[in-house]
């Protein structure tokens, strides 16, 4: 939408693989069970206040330790502005008050639950927790929260200069009730797949459920950066020919064609109704193409899962084995294009340069 | 930087639908909490609510959708009857040729039906009716349904910060605009009554029973409202060269966080000074060139410390007129900052400032006390508009003659 180039000084994820660096990234590999994926749990008393803590549910303690650690690995220790993006929020604590309110008939009711099911809840504790009285903001919508998020962040850095730090975020939770409540959409396969065998199972409908949180530091500088954001494009209600055209417009915008495409990490699901979104991945033949949704499941913000795994990418200089369904020819990783779907109709074209 | 105007409103409050509703009960001082109708909850006749004078079916036949209320929810009907007042306004071909953003904001999405169907959701394997409703639990539900409703495109997006979350809309339509992403941007936001919100505020043990009393001594806590508001912004060339009429100018902004505690704001204000010192330097104004102040105000005992604090603070021997319009329309949540940010343009419009009604006593902290009268011919150049959320999310608008 607009060409300010977002560079990332760091990037940091909890999800359901080994990611958050504590351990080597991506091994082993963690299978998914029931359809189901589980993040997982990393030492959140390193990063919150252990009175603090007792208190919180699981998704403020994921979004507030990786957001300090992202800071920690970036150097920066209170961040100019804090932007998040998250389809849920604190979805759990938002269904607890809901169901205590149900049995409990409106009486005698936690305040902890509400307070905590706030959409920017985590904004706040981050902010105090890094003492930030910047910018601050939390998108909620769906599929493109966070990048509405990152938008966002190049119109910042737009008005305020390149030298800012920002903080930006996403979020995302399964709980149980939520895996049962979308399973009456079809957003879960009826059969139980593994999920190193998502790819293949392409012809039914639903996918495997996930959750994480992903923080990023991104400034307008490019010096201490691994890669950048290039451009951003969200697409409503697509069609495969609008997703083909588009990634070619993004493409010609940056003065690049296809070949100059390294790696493409494309967001498929193996849910059929999506399959033919990602027919433009025919256009490239000689790429190494990289799945994710394998390793972290589908939620409203897995581009912040694709965004970290890009960050990866380019800090390794290669793509783990483990996500890759088309080995490519090239030496060099200088341009990685993510293509990410959700299930309610958006698809994300995002262009990384390293 | 090319200036900001406002070129078209749209209002649903519990002071009435439309414009002319809601500044008639602004000036004559009229309330518009009642007990719910409703709203159905074991405490609905315990609170006075800011609820919507229209059950659903009447909103749904006030924008055609009587016979296709499939997955339909109150806080998105609210939303497609205030936006259809805004786009009254307009020449629609205009919209659908350019590019515009909806900018919607919303606390708990369509949470006023996923209540009363979240058994059936959970339960597995159950399946009916309820289903339509299953989608309107995001945020972004009523913000996708508007957008398609009214043809708008290419940009939408949804914001939550709680109690500021409109106002942040207002902020993020404007910058989009100055920096060419679109050429016009509907802004604001929408929440409905629902017994989730209730019982969580009652939770807090800071909803009064009686009528709100902002800024006063005695004051317990806010009542909640719903409602929806919506402004149209675009660059004052863009306006002019359609002739259009301009309401107000988008003088400046400012949000910032406290960055001092979850839910409650720094006890002496500091927030809130902050934000409002940065909005008047992003306006270019003095704090005398302020004529009124729209308070957040939600008559909480935390919030009218910090705010009256820092309102003392910030504008010292000159404070201007200042009221919070809370006691009018009960606290509307999401909704409030463009509800408020359309008050704000209809006091530049009237020259008029609004009561703060139900005040009597003084705070011991303060040395300034709220306008307690409306009060019409007086001079308003400039008006500031706060709103202050959970998560230490603060935002204040100033709008311009």
């Amino acid at each position: 939408m607009i060409k300010h180039p977002l560079y990332i000084k760091a990037a940091c994820a909890i999800s359901p693989q080994h990611s958050f660096g504590d351990t080597p990234v991506l091994d082993p590999v963690v299978p998914s069970e029931g359809n189901r994926f589980v993040a997982v749990d990393v030492d959140y008393r390193a990063f919150i206040n252990p009175v603090a803590i007792r208190r919180m549910s699981r998704l403020l303690k994921m979004s507030i330790s990786a957001a300090m650690k992202c800071l920690q690995n970036a150097g920066v220790s209170m961040p100019d502005a804090i932007i998040t993006g998250t389809g849920r929020g604190s979805a759990g604590d938002m269904q607890h008050f809901l169901k205590d309110m149900i049995m409990m008939k409106e009486e005698a009711l936690n305040p902890t639950f509400f307070i905590q099911s706030t959409y920017n809840a985590p904004n706040g504790w981050i902010a105090l927790q890094s003492k930030s009285t910047g910018y601050n903001q939390t998108f909620v919508h769906r599929g493109i929260s966070l990048e509405l998020a990152l938008l966002d962040a190049q119109l910042l850095l737009t008005e305020t200069g390149d030298n800012q730090n920002i903080l930006i975020g996403s979020y995302d939770e399964t709980t149980a009730d939520y895996f049962v409540v979308k399973e009456k959409l079809n957003y879960w396969k009826k059969e139980t797949v593994a999920s190193e065998h998502l790819y293949q199972n392409n012809e039914t409908l639903g996918t495997i459920a996930g959750e994480g949180a992903a923080f990023f530091v991104v400034s307008g500088e490019k010096e201490g950066a691994t890669c950048s954001i290039e451009s951003l494009e969200i697409i409503h209600q697509p069609a495969p020919t609008m997703i083909r055209n588009k990634v070619h417009e993004v493409l010609a915008a940056n003065g690049l064609t296809t070949d100059d495409i390294d790696v493409v990490l494309c967001g498929r699901s193996g849910d059929v109704r999506f399959e033919a979104w990602y027919n433009v991945l025919e256009d490239f033949t000689t790429q190494t193409i990289a799945g994710f949704k394998h390793l972290c499941g589908e939620y409203e913000t897995t581009s912040g899962f694709a965004l970290w795994l890009a960050h990866h990418i380019f800090s390794q200089a290669s793509v783990p084995e483990s996500t890759i369904l088309q080995k490519g020819d090239r030496k060099e990783i200088r341009h990685v294009l993510i293509i990410n779907h959700f299930i309610l109709d958006t698809v994300s074209i995002t262009l990384l340069r390293g | 930087m090319e200036k900001i105007v406002v070129s078209s409103v749209g209002i649903l409050s519990a002071l009435g639908c439309g414009m002319h509703q809601n500044i008639q009960a602004l000036l004559q001082k009229k309330s518009g909490l009642h007990f719910p109708v409703h709203l159905q909850s074991v405490h609905a006749q315990e609170f006075l609510l800011g609820e919507v004078n229209f059950s659903n079916e009447e909103m749904a036949m006030l924008v055609g959708l009587q016979e296709n209320m499939q997955g339909l929810t109150r806080t998105t009907l609210l939303s497609l009857v205030a936006l259809q007042e805004l786009m009254g306004k307009i020449d629609r071909a205009l919209l659908r040729d350019e590019p515009v953003a909806l900018i919607n904001a919303s606390t708990v999405g369509g949470m006023c039906s996923v209540e009363d169907h979240y058994l059936d959701f959970i339960e597995p394997g159950k399946r009916g009716d309820f289903i339509q409703y299953i989608n309107s639990s995001d945020c972004g539900d009523s913000t996708e349904r508007a957008a398609r409703y009214f043809g708008l495109k290419p940009l939408m997006a949804t914001i939550s910060t709680a109690c500021s979350s409109s106002a942040n809309a207002v902020i993020m339509g404007a910058r989009l605009i100055q920096q060419g992403v679109v050429k016009r941007a509907i802004c604001g936001g929408t929440d409905a009554l629902c017994r989730f919100t209730l019982n969580g505020f009652n939770s807090l043990k800071n909803v009064d029973k009686g009528p709100c009393r902002p800024f006063d001594q005695t004051r317990f806590g806010l009542n909640l409202g719903e409602g929806a508001g919506y402004l149209l912004l675009e660059k004052e060339e863009d306006a002019k060269a359609r002739g259009a009429e301009i309401l107000a100018y988008l003088g400046g902004y400012a949000n910032s966080n406290d960055a001092y505690h979850p839910t409650a704001p720094s006890p002496d204000g500091a927030g809130a000074f902050r934000t409002m010192e940065q909005a008047l330097k992003h306006a270019k104004l003095q704090p005398e060139d302020i004529s009124y102040i729209n308070a957040h105000g939600t008559a909480t005992i935390n919030n009218d410390a910090a705010e009256g604090l820092a309102i003392q603070q910030l504008f010292a021997e000159k404070v201007p007129y200042f009221s919070s319009t809370k006691a009018f329309t009960g606290h509307t949540l999401a909704a409030a900052g463009a509800i408020e940010a359309i008050f704000s343009i209809i006091s530049l419009q009237q020259q008029a400032v609004f009561a703060n009604l139900n005040f009597t006593t003084p705070m011991e902290e303060l040395s300034i006390t709220p306008v307690t009268d409306t009060l019409e011919n007086v001079p308003v150049q400039h008006v500031m508009s706060n709103s202050f959320g959970f998560g230490g999310n603060n935002v204040s608008l100033i709008f311009s003659k």
